[in-house]
Order: C-alpha cells, then structure tokens, then sequence
C-alpha cells in the first residue's frame, strides 16, 4: 500500500497518539528517549501538515480519508472521515507549530517536575486530539476529540498540583467544561435523531429540509455554546483564567492557543458549512454579541489582576472575542480578517506565557506586585516579551495591526452595508479593547521587566537558550505576518475563507459530485474576493521608520557633547557622617542615605481609570467570585440564553 | 556652526530648578514672583523645571541645614552640565541669623562652587532677575569651555 | 529611482521632517506668545522651542544607573519616526506625498499611539518611581482620549464615504476627494458636534496645557521624562511640537478640507499650503491656547471622566446622528 497524500492527515493524527503510546510504555526509563519520540512526534505531525499545503491551499484541492475505506454506501455515510479542506488544514497548521513549539519548550521549562512520562504522554494525546478535531469529517469524531481534548488538559493543568489553587483550577475546568461538553453531546444527539447520519457533509446537505424545525434550531444553540465554552467565551471566562494561572506556560500555551482555537474551529464549521445561516441576522447578534461582550469584560478584568498568568488568561480570551466576532459578521472580510486574527493570537500569546514562563522558570515568582526591575537581568527575555506585547496591543507593524485593521474594516463595512448600528458599536468597543490592551501590556512592562529590581530577585538569572529559541520562532514568525499581510492572505486567509464559504464544494468532496445540489443546497455564502483596503505596505514603512531615525540620529549626535564614563559620588558625600552618641536623639529626623526600594507597579498604575470605574470593578469582582457553583451556574444560565435566543429569533 | 548655535541656544533657554536647603520660604517666594506677569523671566527663556536632570541653572535657598546638605549635593550632582549653581539670599552665603546654629552646616560655597549669589534678605525679584540674567552669561561661558 | 528620490525629499524636506520642525516649532512658540500676551505679560521670543531644542542637544546625557540603555535613547527616536510619518500621511491641502493617496486614519490612530508608547516605554525603561507614577497617568491620558476620537472618525468616515461602494471610509484620500468635491465637512450640522469633540481630543492627544500630566507635573518631577537629560529629552521635546502641528493638520484635513482658491500650478500649491498653515495655527489658537491661558491643570481621574462623558457624548451625539441620516 502506497502512502499517498490522501493519507497525510490521519498519519499526522496518529504519529501523535502513537507517541504518547510509546512515551508511556518507554518513557520512564530513558529521558532522551521520552525528549525524542515527543520531539518526533510533533515534528513528524507539523512536516505532513506543512506537506499538505501544497495541494490543498495552493491547489484547491480537498483531500478525503474513509477511516477503514468504509465509503458511502448508497449516498449514506457509514464510516469516519477525515476530510481536509483550507479551513481545516489552516487550524491544522497553526495548531501543529504551536504544539511543536510547546513541546520543545517543556523540554528545559519541565526539567525540574517530576513524573515527565506522564506529562508527555498526556500532551501528545491532548495534540493528537486537537489535530484530530480539526481534520475530522464526522461529528461525533469531533466529540470524541472534544472529551480527550477536554480530560489531558484538565489533568495536565493540575500537572504542577504542588501548586496552590492548581487542583481546585482544574476541578472548575473539568466541572464547568463538562457542561459544554454536554451541550455540545445534546446538540449532535437531536441531529442525529433528526437527521440519522453523523457525517458532516451529509448533516450539510441534508440540513436545510429541517432548517425551520425548532428540533434544529435548538441543536444550533447547543453546539454553539457548547463549542463556545470550549474557546472560553463569555461567561465561561473565568475557568480560563483560573486554569491558566496555575497550570505550567507550556500548557497555557496548548490551551489559550490551541483549544480556544478549537471552539473557533467548532463555531465557524457549525455557522458557514453545517447550517449555513450566518447570513440570518440573529445568528450574527448573537455570535458577534458574544464575541463582543467577551472582548470587553475580559480586558476590563485583566487591570485589577496581579498574577502575570492570570492576566494573560484574560487578554487571551478579550482576542478570542475579537476572533468571534469577526467571523460572526458574515462577510469574507470578516472571516478572513477572524481567522488572520486567530492565526496571530496563537503566536503572540503563545509568545507571551512563554516569556512568563520563563520569568517564573527565574524567579519563582508570577507575582506582579513584588516583580520589577527584570530588564536588566533577562534583557533577552524582555526584548521578546516587548515584542510579543507590542503585538497584542496592535502597534505597527507587528501582526496584531494588521489582522485587527482587517477586523475594524470588516465591521465598519459591515454597519454601512446592513444600516446596522449595532455593528458599528462593535466596531468601537473592538477599538477601545485595544487601547485597554496596550495600557495592561504597559502594566506588565512596568510592572515585571521595568522599574526597580526587588532586592529578594537579585540573583536571577537569564533562562537558556533552549527556552529562548521555541520564543524565538513564535516572535519570528509574530513579525513575519506581520509585515507581509499580502502573502499570508494569498496563502492562507484566502484559500481557508473561500473553503469555509463554499459549503457545496465541502459536501460534494465528500460525498460525489452532485449530492450537495441533487439535496437542493444552495451555492456558495456571499462574495469571497476579499480587498484588503488602504496602502499597508509596512516592509516600505519599516524602511521609512529606518531611514528617519538614521537622519535624526546624525542631527543629534553631531552636536552633542558626549562623555562616557560613570559618574562617582561627589568626594564631600564618600563618608556619611556618623552621628555622636549625645545627638542619637535626633536619628529619627535624619533618615539615612540607603536608596529605598520603591517600585511603583502592579496595583499602583491606573489609579485614574480604576477611580473613576469602582462600580463596575467591584461588581466584576463579587462576580468573578471564584465559587465553582457559581459559574457552573453562569454556564447553565448562558446555555438557556442562547437555547430561548435561539428559538425566539433563528 | 552647530556648535555656535547650541552656544547661543544655552544662554537663551537657561532652565531652573530650585533647591530648598532649609529656607524659611521667603526667598522662594520672592523666586516664584519672579515667573509671574509681572517680572515676566519667562521673556528670557527661564522654565521652572520639575526635574534636576532637564535643568541648567540650580537656584538654592536657605542656610545648607544639616538633613538637607547630602541631598543638596546630590541633587546638584545630578544637573547635567553645562550648569550653574545660584544662590539666593543671604542665607546661604552666611547663614544669616541662624550663623552658628547647631542646625546647620553652611556656606553653601563649603560644598559646590556658587556661580552666582544673589544677596539680600529676601533679595528684590529685580535683583534675582539680574543675578540670573548673569547666570545665563556663565552657562555660555561654560558650554564653550566644556567644548574644549 | 526618481520616484526614490522624489519620496526620499518628502520625507526628509516637505512635508517630512524639516517641515514639521518648523512647523511645529512656530506653532508651539507662537503658541506660548499668545498664552504670554493674554496673561498681559511679554513672553518668550517665538523662536524659544527651538532655542530650547538645540539647548537640549547642547547639554550632558546622563543615563541613570537602573536604566536599560538601548531602550532608554532609542526610546524618543523611535517616537520621533512614528510621527514623521504620520506626517507624511496627511494632505497638505491640495499637496498629497505618495503615501496620502491611501492614507488610513487607523493607521494614522495606532502611530499616535506609537509616540505615546514610545514616551511610557522611555520613561519605564528609566526606573524611576516618578516615571512609574508619569507613565501611568499619560496611558489613563490615553484611553480617555481614544474613545472620542474614533468616534470622531466613524462619523467623518460615514459622512466623507456616501459616495462609496460601501458607504464608509478609513481613508484620508477619500475624505480629500469628498471635501473637494462638496465642500468642508464641517458644513454639515450634523458634524459640528464632533468637530468640537476633535478640538477638544487635541490637546489631550498634544499633551498641552491643562492635559498635560505626562510632563510638565512638578508634583512628580516632572513624570514621565525625569530622568531624561540631553538630546533624547530634545527630541521628546521636538515630537511635541511636532504632534502640534499633526493634530492639527489631521483636523483640517477631516474637516476643512476644500478650502482651497482655485488657482493652478505651483502657485496654486503654495497658496493652498499657505492658507492650509494658517488654519492650522487657527485651529491651535482655538483648542490649545485658549485652553492654556485660561484652565488649571486637570488631575488624571478628572481628564478621564471629562473625556468618557463630555466629549464621548458629543462625537456620540454626532455618530448617531449621521447614521440615522440627519
């Protein structure tokens, strides 16, 4: 049997799993044999996803995969698929170079835990499934993947369980997750009773005889919140958060980058090609409204975080919202521009837990209130930390501008086209998040890398360079998307923008040609000609930045005066006057010349915002309260919503 | 040539920042008359700068006391040259009426080279004008002296 | 190679570096002569920024012990570029560089932040509390006037955009060929609310007087440049008379624009240009003088509440108005 292309995908699935099988049966006995399956593994898994590029984004073509050659018999789909569209080999390629990243990093960050056979294991199943997921052809696939997705990240975030909260964050996760999991259970449950098949070209083609039944609609609504809890969508936010601050950087990695990326995956499956009604106004209030209400509570909440990791969870979630709302709008804009956006996320914030990371791997502590002063003792970490917030707050010309201009377009657009306020109103609360984001990121500069060093830090020291390099291809790779936007969209956005509209090509791939049409489902959603508007060129702007600074510089340095050299204390301050034992008295009115640690950061930056809204961030606070009946309550109460949005509106 | 620009400039855009050692406020009261309508120094290019490093002229009053002698020769070791140090009143020259207290630790000429000292007890705002006016004069001296 | 060397005078000469110094620097000075006169007292020479800029390349960079070297000089510079080339951006009146053609007023929004970013990241980098207190009441500065503003934008962008495909516009060129076509944009009622939110988003954008708690607080030493000395403070200097002069530029451009004599050829630029200048120290005479002379300095939860309420409602007031087809 020849391995051919059509084969990729379901090697690249189970190179995973087959290493967390091997990692577990050899693991603990050798390190440098456990070290190489897991780097081979995913190594293995992102060079066939990297093979597949080719064919599939620059071809056009789909490949398909019948689990056991079990084709359709009589227009009925029997077995597992795997089927490959742009869309999915899109998620596919950023999740497997995520995963590869992470792995390389837990290498050094994980030396000093102990039980690394287990941590490997699980993380190549967690990889394995993620990947699984987003290549599956079948619904109940994607379930199936869904739960192992769900129980290794539950077990590797309580992987540190030494640390303080690390248990009860994963209990919250498992708890509150099972709801979504649940929901999402339901929702392929009624459409297999309605529909008898499990395939999901089949359930596409097949849908839109049911389309008006409440039976229908309502497993819309479950699926949708129940992939949305799945990307930690609003109110499921605060089990992100809870679970990042404790659970080791590289698998806060996985879980802000990878599987919030596959509740998106679930959503924009579920909205373009299952039922194809983004175009019904109510679906796009309800995803955009989700995706907005996520962006903008997640980062008012990230001001009053003290925990590095935290909060980080929290800005993690504000861009999910922007990646949601952008797909919700509809257009090819937007979904190129959401999908640009997710694509980015996952290498900024990646790049970001990472450098925290890092920071705790040195100092041991994610403290932002004792932090400070690090610039000088990791200099390389800072500069890849700045890098990484420059990013996320969209200053140009790093990929965070370019793929949030796309968003601003999008919804602009959007509005005047529909007449539609509302989107609009998107359109300006996605600007103001920004600047929040850039004052948080601000925040944490100040607050760990800049100011002064706390004496309790002083021996710290720069992390390796192997941490360094898995840091350095996400900021590589951060910058490069960044500065060529044209290319990224001619190689990825687009050929993933036009799958996910095209459901008929979807179906019919799978399927044969002519079933989507004989099954009377319509041609493909809206104009996929995606016009990136204005002159962004930034390769020339970088030149200009470059050629103005040179220009200033020389003015500058021509007429200064510079003299290099450090300055001693003057001669009359060498000796401190000692005082005389009759003038003791008066010590306390002489205070002494040490220079006094005082670091102003963490909670003492923003007093002025944070004044003027202490209503809003006492009441987030008793909210968020950290119960995990609570927010299993938030997520029942979200479920209900949607389920009444949906059969009121749909 | 733009060198002799940055001389000039030096003259024309003196900056101050003022230094209490102890004073009982009446020379700084007198020194912030100076920035008002009346006496206008703002014609001639003086600033009241918050921060030693951005000043050129430091402008001390009161007897150097004990607490504040470090602090006074750090903060004028902090002031980038060219600068100038100016002393107002006749506190710093002589100490005053507090001469001979246990409290202080004066002339400030003891500790930094006093460009220009500026007597009177307060000085009239003319006067202080004028001594600074001089300051500026010295500044350019210095900057032209520094290029050497 | 011409069009290499026509852009490399653009950036450099007109309207690139050179010409927003001067600009900027007249602005700012004859900036301070009125505030002087309108406090019945003489004031500097017009040309004191720029005495006060050569002074600061002129003096000793001293660069504190806890500061982190590159970032603290490169700081300025960095903020320094940003705004050049936003001045490239932006029409001169009828003169547009190469760039103006597909000017973005987003991209123009993100480099503002840029030179403010480049001010808090120089003032972090230097490790002084001071600076800590500084920065964080310039970003608060920040978020307040941001909101405002690009409200500001989508009204002018929907009102300079009904000609469109879309029916909305990012783009400066665009909002150019509108004005030239209809008229200035602030003709139209339904846009003077939000006019009068821009001049007010101005100085705090500029950092002038009564906004200007990044710099000039001697509560706190000065903020966010204490420990800044020599020709980086110079430069930090020089970038706020420069964003004088773009703020203002960007206001005329959204709403007085088409205010030209019809007159071609190279005369005709350079009239345009001229009138063009003179509008802008109109405009600057308007939102920061006045404003200077006469307010006390605003504390920073102040400017945050002024900003969110006040001048939001206003540009809201506008953007809904202009949407419901008024």
């Amino acid at each position: 049997m020849t391995i051919s292309m059509a084969h990729f995908p379901i090697l690249a699935i189970m190179v995973l799993f087959l290493g967390a099988f091997l990692v577990a049966l050899f693991g603990r006995k050798s390190e440098v044999l456990r070290n190489g399956i897991s780097f081979l593994a995913t190594g293995g898994a992102m060079a066939f996803m990297l093979a597949l590029i080719k064919p599939v984004m620059i071809d056009g073509e789909v490949i398909t995969y019948w689990l056991g050659n079990w084709a359709p018999v009589s227009g009925w789909a029997i077995g597992i698929s795997i089927e490959v569209d742009a869309l999915s080999l899109f998620f596919g390629l950023v999740i497997t170079v995520a995963v590869f990243v992470s792995c390389i990093y837990a290498f050094t960050y994980m030396k000093e835990d102990d039980s690394l056979a287990n941590y490997f294991t699980l993380f190549l199943m967690l990889s394995g499934s993620v990947l699984g997921l987003v290549l599956s052809g079948d619904l109940f696939n994607m379930f199936v993947m869904i739960e192992i997705m769900t129980f290794t990240a539950v077990a590797l975030t309580a992987f540190r369980n030494n640390y303080e909260g690390a248990i009860e964050g994963a209990f919250k996760y498992l708890a509150v997750g099972a709801l979504g999991s649940t929901a999402v259970l339901t929702g392929i449950a009624i459409l297999y009773c309605q529909l008898h098949t499990l395939n999901l070209a089949q359930i596409a083609a097949t849908l839109p005889q049911y389309a008006d039944s409440p039976l229908t609609i309502m497993a819309f609504g479950l699926l949708f919140i129940g992939f949305g809890t799945k990307a930690f969508i609003f109110p499921f936010h605060p089990l992100a958060a809870d679970a990042h601050a404790v659970a080791p950087a590289s698998i806060s990695l996985m879980i802000s980058g990878v599987l919030t990326k596959c509740g998106v995956y679930g959503i924009i499956r579920l909205v373009y090609v299952l039922f194809q009604n983004v175009e019904v106004p109510a679906v796009q209030y309800l995803v955009v409204g989700f995706g907005t209400v996520s962006m903008f509570i997640c980062v008012t909440m990230a001001f009053n975080q003290h925990n590095f990791k935290r909060l980080l969870a929290f800005h993690s979630i504000s861009q999910v919202g922007y990646v949601i709302a952008a797909i919700g709008l509809g257009t090819a804009l937007g979904l190129s521009s959401g999908l640009y956006h997710a694509m980015n996320h996952t290498l900024f914030k990646g790049l970001l837990f990472l450098t925290a990371g890092a920071v705790q791997h040195a100092t041991g502590s994610l403290d932002l209130d004792r932090l400070g002063g690090l610039a000088k003792k990791m200099p390389k970490t800072c500069i890849l930390f700045l890098i990484g917030a420059a990013s996320i707050s969209g200053l140009p010309p790093f990929n965070g501008f370019a793929s949030k201009w796309y968003i601003y377009q999008a919804a602009f657009e959007k509005g005047s086209t529909s007449g539609n306020f509302f989107f609009i109103f998107v359109c300006v609360v996605a600007l103001i998040t920004s600047v929040l984001t850039l004052a948080s990121f601000i925040k944490v500069a100040q607050s760990v890398f800049f100011g002064q060093l706390s004496p309790e830090f002083k021996d710290t020291k720069e992390v390796s360079l192997a941490m360094r390099i898995p840091m350095w291809i996400l900021a590589v790779l951060c910058i490069f998307t960044g500065l060529l936007p044209g290319k990224v969209s001619e190689y990825l956005l687009t050929p993933a923008t036009n799958a996910a509209m095209n459901a008929v090509n979807y179906i019919d791939q799978m399927m044969g040609q002519g079933y989507a049409v004989s099954h009377g489902v319509a041609g493909s959603l809206g104009d996929t000609a995606v016009t990136f508007a204005g002159v962004w060129d930034p390769v020339i702007w970088l030149l200009l930045l470059f050629c103005v600074t040179c220009a200033v510089a020389i003015v500058a340095i021509l007429g200064s005066n510079r003299k290099l050299g450090t300055r001693e204390a003057p001669a009359a301050l060498q000796e401190p006057e000692k005082v005389a034992p009759a003038e003791a008295k008066y010590e306390p009115f002489f205070s002494g010349e040490e220079s006094v640690y005082s670091q102003v950061g963490g909670s003492d930056l923003f007093w002025g915002f944070k004044h003027n809204l202490k209503k809003y961030f006492s009441f987030m606070h008793d909210w968020h309260s950290g119960i995990v009946n609570d927010y299993a309550l938030y997520g029942v109460v979200a479920i209900a919503f949607v389920l009444v949005f949906c059969i009121a509106f749909v | 040539m733009f060198q002799n620009m940055m001389d000039k400039s030096v003259a024309k855009s003196p900056w101050l920042f003022h230094v209490n050692a102890g004073s009982c406020n009446g020379c700084d009261i007198e020194l912030v008359a100076v920035l008002t309508p009346r006496y206008d120094a703002e014609r001639l290019g003086f600033r009241l700068a918050g921060s030693p490093r951005q000043a050129d002229i430091v402008v001390v009053s009161g007897p150097v006391t004990r607490q504040t002698r470090d602090r006074v020769i750090r903060t004028i070791e902090q002031v980038p040259e060219p600068r100038v140090v100016v002393s107002i009143g006749s506190c710093p020259r002589s100490g005053n009426v507090f001469k001979g207290s246990y409290a202080i630790d004066g002339p400030l000429e003891k500790w930094v080279h006093v460009d220009v000292a500026v007597a009177g007890c307060s000085p009239k705002p003319e006067a202080i004008m004028a001594g600074l006016a001089q300051a500026t004069e010295i500044l350019k001296q210095k900057r032209k002296e520094m290029r050497k | 190679m011409t069009t290499f060397l026509i852009n490399l005078v653009q950036l450099l000469i007109f309207p690139g570096l050179l010409f927003c110094v001067v600009f900027g620097v007249l602005l700012a000075g004859i900036d301070r002569k009125l505030v002087a006169r309108m406090q019945r007292r003489v004031g500097p020479p017009i040309l004191q920024p720029w005495y006060d800029f050569v002074k600061c390349c002129g003096k000793e960079t001293i660069i504190p012990r806890y500061a982190k070297r590159a970032i603290f000089i490169g700081a300025p510079y960095v903020g320094l570029a940003g705004l050049i080339v936003i001045a490239l951006f932006i029409p001169v009146s009828t003169y547009g560089s190469a760039f103006s053609a597909g000017a973005d007023l987003v991209v123009i929004l993100y480099l503002l932040t840029v030179a403010g970013v480049a001010l808090i990241v120089g003032a972090a980098t230097s490790g002084s509390p001071f600076a800590g207190v500084g920065l964080s009441r310039e970003m608060v500065a920040m978020i307040s006037y941001e909101l405002p503003f690009v409200l500001v934008l989508l009204a002018v962008g929907r009102v300079a955009g009904t000609g469109t495909a879309i029916g909305c516009t990012f783009s400066l060129g665009t909002i150019a060929a509108f004005q030239a076509a209809n008229g200035p944009l602030i003709a139209h009622w339904s846009l003077i609310p939000a006019a009068i939110a821009m001049l007010l988003v101005i100085p705090c954008e500029v950092g002038s007087h009564p906004f200007d708690i990044a710099e000039a607080e001697t509560e706190i030493c000065e903020g966010a440049l204490t420990e800044y000395s020599g020709s980086p403070l110079g430069v930090f200097r020089l970038s706020h008379y420069i964003k004088m002069y773009i703020m203002t530029a960007l206001f005329c451009a959204m709403f007085l624009g088409g205010i030209t004599t019809g007159i071609a050829g190279v005369v005709g630029i350079v009239v345009d240009v001229i009138i063009f200048l003179v509008l802008c120290g109109v405009v600057s005479f308007l939102c920061m003088t006045i404003p200077h002379a006469i307010c006390a300095r605003l504390r920073v939860e102040q400017i945050f509440k002024f900003y969110w309420t006040i001048v939001a409602g206003l540009a809201a007031v506008s953007l809904i108005m202009v949407w419901v087809g008024l």
